[in-house]
């Protein structure tokens, strides 16, 4: 369903110069089941999924989502994705209600059906409670409940969730896992970042390792360990990360640049 | 791009606006309650002005005049009744002259209207007394009075004063009695001056300044006719007639007048202020709030979500503007309208004002939307709109200075015409705004359309919407502009070249004046070709880019197209010729240009034909070619569509010829010569076009009814104006079309080079409408979607 190929992002940032944000990395995501992209932060997470959600476009290589394009046809990509980030928030002086409907709207689904399938889904999200409420006043909870019912509204194949648990209690974090796993039974293909990584080997299928915008190993967790000889994830990540930095050190006989503020060059 | 989605994002914006009792305040509330505020301080002003009597305090009105009585009161206190002192005499003559006083007031005769003379109230103060009280002069006592705020003024009669006045009347009698011709001539009046004693800093003083100069004045007018009469003229010497005035101007306009330099001001910088807060809301808050990112991965498409917050800024802009309007013309009607000299609009031009907030608000709410979408919060976001207040300012506010009027010219400025527009409309000269209202309504259209298409840009642009870093840097900015150039300019690069060259333009050719004549006219073109048109294009293409030779399209262009373009430059000629013809008749030269043309192809005329066609064929063939085909062109391809490219440098070129008939002819030869530029990805075909195509016209103007040979065919096809000039009939224009036309379809089977832009959008508009998934295309052309890697955009 989501078949990346190649996929190059750089960015130019006025005082750092150019900078590659992901290096021709390629993976599949395949319905039915949950993708993870584990990472730290600035390993290009989010590029990724912007890219996969149309916010941003490619440098070089493609990307296609439910055999769409991401560059030429974005229109078609949108309505197959359902969109959900740490940073989404709910429109300040609209009720839970009101948002939802306006998404659904925007998707171009009957006001009919629409109202129906937005009774369903309250009812099963058991966000009542949020229906006449104003998003200035919905708590933390209700907030997340209220955003992944726009991003459910229009019963997208594909959802990405970008770092989606972030600044979210335990409690909170577990319904929405819950919910996660809930769309898998139902057969979409679901694409998960997260920098937690007991997350990722809790709920996904398979993982792919991020880390400065290159993809260090990608399977199920289980071949992950297998491979490298590890005992679980978290092993196997930071196993990872020490032999790329070896591996930068040995060929550029510099210090390993910090995380953040890498110096590359593109390629034209 | 639908409607539906449109209207969505709309009713969803204006709800929210609505929804928020700050935006609620600002647009509806404030207007209602401060305009009739205004209204009524300024009616209590005006009253004040004219109700509100004021202390004077007049010294030395004793010694000429008699008619005062010191009395004491009933309390035994002083009043200000003066007498003169006893033993005292009367200066001799005093009662000759006009008596200025009256009981305690000034004498109603000095007043415009005698029911002002309450509005002076006099105290009279005898010099004695004031040096006896205290040993400081009296003068400076007086002013002392002043400063302090006892008096308002002081009306100050030196001693000698009035002896002086009337010793001058009695010499002028006595001379005119013993019949001296030279009466008044030979005697000299040396009287020291009265001194009205006021402080400019104190309103109230002002105003009894202001009023004691007109009685005084009226006196010594008097005086003076007296005097001349007693010295044996007639008064009528001084004046001989009275100017008389007529005044055309129905009550309405002249009243309209106030309201005609107000009025579009106010409107367009409510219209400004209007937009500002909504637009830094409706993106540097969503950004802030971080609701963008959802809104823009929903299917909504850019345009249609920046068309949906431009419509609600726009809504709440005409509001704002609207509302404040109501408030002002209801204060006007019910405050105002009691006072004299304020009347109400003529409503024809309230209609028009009402109309043209339209568009306004549509380039003030585009604007706002752009800059706002730069901010990543609400505070960033006033920042960035403070410039645009300061811009605007000034476009709004000079043409209020009486010397700018409505022409050409000034209906070209964006903001500067519309405000000429409604003024002219506002003070009743329907005629005149009719005539310049097509310019002003395309010059706004168009800049509404630039300002929409930037904002969009805005939207599309990925280091716009999730900007990480601080606030752009001018400095950091343009230190990576000079050092990372790219090998072609960027769009926004040849804008700015072109409006460079523009104003470059028009600063020449107003600041170049000297005789006429042919060395002047050499002169002329070499310079602003040179330097106003070539040098700017030049130097940016040094400074900006990095690959100057494909900036500028040096290279050797295919075979035979030098050819086939020459052969287009002739085959088009009769076209171009007939064509120029019709402007002419379309759009006839002005009454003051004619001439100054008709002059100068005389002196062309008669002309050495070689330098002639140096100056006039091909230096313009090779400086505006390298400007607008060159950098202009080359960065226009940026955009993606090459038709737009071609039209936006013509559009450029065209401006650039200073008269309209002449721009609109380079306009459509823009078009050939970008279209030459492009299919051949050489500069060689367009120059050689364009300098055929001038010196075909050269040659044309030379031609002289005897140069033609008498030869029947060529009759058919040529013929030749009385003054000089050659006419082409329409046999020869169609052959020469179809001809061109042919050229036209050999320049279109030319292979040409793409930008990247345009193989993007290219492929985009091939594959965004189909409903195939690209994926099965893409595997059946083996992988092949050759979409280059992009350049990362540029920020605008």
């Amino acid at each position: 369903m989501i078949h990346v190929r190649h996929l190059t992002k750089c960015f130019d940032d006025l005082r750092r110069g150019r900078i590659m944000a992901l290096r021709a990395i390629s993976f599949r995501a395949e319905a039915g089941r949950i993708f993870g992209l584990l990472g730290s932060n600035g390993a290009g997470k989010t590029t990724a999924l912007r890219i996969l959600s149309t916010l941003l476009q490619p440098t070089g290589g493609t990307a296609s989502v439910g055999g769409y394009d991401v560059l030429t046809q974005p229109h078609h990509v949108r309505r197959q994705i359902g969109f959900m980030s740490a940073n989404t928030a709910v429109y300040d002086r609209m009720t839970g209600w009101e948002m939802v409907e306006y998404f659904g709207r925007l998707h171009g689904i009957p006001p009919k059906r629409l109202r129906q399938r937005m009774e369903d889904l309250f009812d099963r999200l058991q966000m009542n409670d949020t229906r006449d409420v104003l998003g200035a006043k919905m708590s933390t909870g209700m907030k997340q409940k209220v955003s992944v019912a726009r991003a459910l509204v229009h019963d997208p194949p594909v959802l990405i969730f970008d770092e989606a648990t972030a600044g979210l209690d335990v409690l909170a974090a577990r319904a929405l896992l819950n919910t996660i796993v809930e769309l898998r039974k139902q057969g979409k293909c679901i694409i998960y970042s997260t920098h937690f990584i007991h997350e990722a080997e809790k709920l996904c299928d398979r993982v792919a390792i991020l880390h400065r915008g290159s993809i260090l190993a990608e399977g199920t967790v289980s071949e992950l360990c297998r491979r490298l000889g590890r005992p679980d994830l978290e092993e196997v990540f930071f196993h990872l990360i020490t032999q790329y930095n070896h591996t930068q050190k040995e060929h550029s006989g510099a210090q390993p640049a910090s995380v953040l503020g890498s110096e590359r060059t593109c390629a034209p | 791009m639908t409607l539906r989605n449109v209207r969505l994002i709309l009713t969803r914006e204006i709800r929210d606006q609505l929804r928020d009792r700050r935006t609620l305040f600002v647009i509806v509330v404030l207007p209602i309650l401060l305009y009739p505020l205004l209204g009524f301080s300024l009616f209590q002003v005006a009253q004040f002005l004219r109700e509100k009597s004021t202390r004077i305090a007049v010294i030395g009105a004793e010694y000429f005049s008699t008619d005062f009585q010191r009395q004491q009161g009933d309390e035994g206190r002083l009043t200000d009744d003066l007498v003169a002192e006893p033993g005292r005499a009367e200066p001799e003559g005093i009662a000759s002259l006009p008596a200025l006083f009256e009981s305690n007031r000034f004498a109603a005769q000095w007043f415009s209207n005698a029911a002002e003379t309450r509005l002076l109230e006099l105290h009279f103060v005898s010099e004695q007394e004031l040096s006896s009280s205290t040993q400081a002069n009296p003068y400076e006592l007086a002013q002392e009075m002043v400063r302090s705020g006892t008096y308002d003024a002081v009306l100050y009669f030196p001693a000698d004063f009035a002896a002086r006045l009337a010793a001058f009347r009695k010499t002028l009698s006595e001379r005119s009695k013993a019949n001296t011709t030279a009466a008044g001539k030979q005697s000299r009046l040396e009287v020291p001056n009265p001194e009205i004693i006021y402080n400019a800093a104190a309103d109230k003083s002002q105003i009894a300044f202001a009023r004691l100069s007109g009685v005084l004045r009226r006196w010594s007018q008097k005086i003076a006719e007296e005097n001349i009469e007693v010295g044996g003229l007639s008064a009528q010497a001084v004046r001989p007639f009275v100017v008389g005035a007529s005044d055309v101007a129905h009550a309405e306009r002249r009243e309209g007048a106030m309201w005609a330099k107000i009025l579009p001001v106010l409107l367009l910088m409510w219209a400004l202020t209007g937009a500002f807060y909504p637009a830094i809301d409706l993106c540097a808050g969503e950004k802030e709030r971080g609701t963008l990112e959802t809104l823009l991965s929903s299917p909504a498409e850019r345009s249609e979500i920046v068309l949906g917050k431009l419509l609600t800024i726009m809504l709440f802009s005409i509001l704002t503007a609207v509302l404040n309007l109501a408030s002002v013309g209801l204060t006007g009607w019910l405050v105002l309208g009691r006072m004299p000299g304020f009347g109400l609009p003529p409503p024809a031009a309230m209609t028009a004002l009402a109309i043209s907030l339209i568009p306004m608000a549509a380039l003030f709410s585009a604007l706002c939307l752009a800059l706002a979408a730069f901010a990543r919060s609400s505070r960033e976001g006033q920042y960035y709109l403070m410039p645009l207040l300061l811009i605007t300012m000034p476009l709004v506010i000079l043409p209020m200075s009486p010397g700018v009027e409505l022409n050409l010219g000034n209906s070209l400025i964006p903001v500067t015409g519309v405000v000429l527009l409604l003024r002219s409309m506002l003070e009743g000269n329907y005629w005149q705004a009719m005539e310049f209202a097509p310019v002003v309504a395309a010059v706004t259209l168009a800049a509404c359309m630039i300002a929409i298409r930037w904002a969009v840009d805005q939207f599309n642009s990925e280091t716009v919407l999730f900007r990480e870093s601080e606030q752009v840097n001018l400095g950091l900015w343009l230190w990576r502009l000079l050092r990372e150039r790219r090998a072609t300019p960027s769009s926004a690069a040849a804008l700015f070249c072109g409006v460079l060259i523009l104003v470059a333009y028009f600063f020449v050719s107003f600041s170049l004046t000297g005789e006429s004549g042919l060395a002047r006219f050499i002169r002329v073109a070499l310079i602003i070709q040179v330097l106003v048109i070539a040098a700017p294009a030049l130097l940016l293409t040094f400074l900006l880019t990095g690959n100057p030779r494909e900036t500028l399209l040096l290279r050797l262009p295919p075979r035979f197209s030098l050819a086939a373009a020459s052969l287009l430059a002739v085959a088009l000629h009769p076209l171009v010729n007939r064509m120029q013809i019709l402007v002419q008749q379309l759009y006839p030269l002005g009454n003051d240009v004619q001439p100054a043309l008709s002059e100068l192809q005389d002196t062309l005329r008669q002309a050495d034909f070689l330098p002639l066609v140096l100056v006039i064929g091909l230096t313009p063939a090779i400086c505006e070619e390298l400007a607008f085909r060159g950098f202009i062109l080359s960065g226009f391809r940026h955009l993606g569509r090459r038709w737009r490219a071609i039209i936006f440098s013509a559009v450029l070129f065209g401006l650039t010829h200073g008269i309209l008939q002449q721009s609109l002819m380079a306009f459509f030869l823009g078009l050939v010569l970008g279209y030459l530029a492009i299919q051949t990805g050489s500069l060689l075909p367009p120059m050689v076009f364009h300098f055929f195509h001038n010196t075909l016209t050269l040659l044309n103007s030379r031609l002289m009814p005897d140069m033609l040979p008498d030869w029947r065919p060529l009759r058919w096809m040529v013929g030749c104006n009385e003054e000089g000039g050659g006419l082409f009939f329409w046999p020869s224009i169609i052959l020469g079309t179809l001809v061109a036309v042919l050229l036209l379809r050999w320049f279109q089977k030319l292979p040409c080079q793409r930008s990247p832009e345009e193989v993007l959008s290219e492929a985009i508009e091939r594959w965004e409408h189909s409903d195939e998934p690209l994926e099965s295309l893409e595997s059946a052309s083996c992988g092949q979607t050759t979409i280059p890697p992009l350049g990362t955009d540029s920020t605008a």
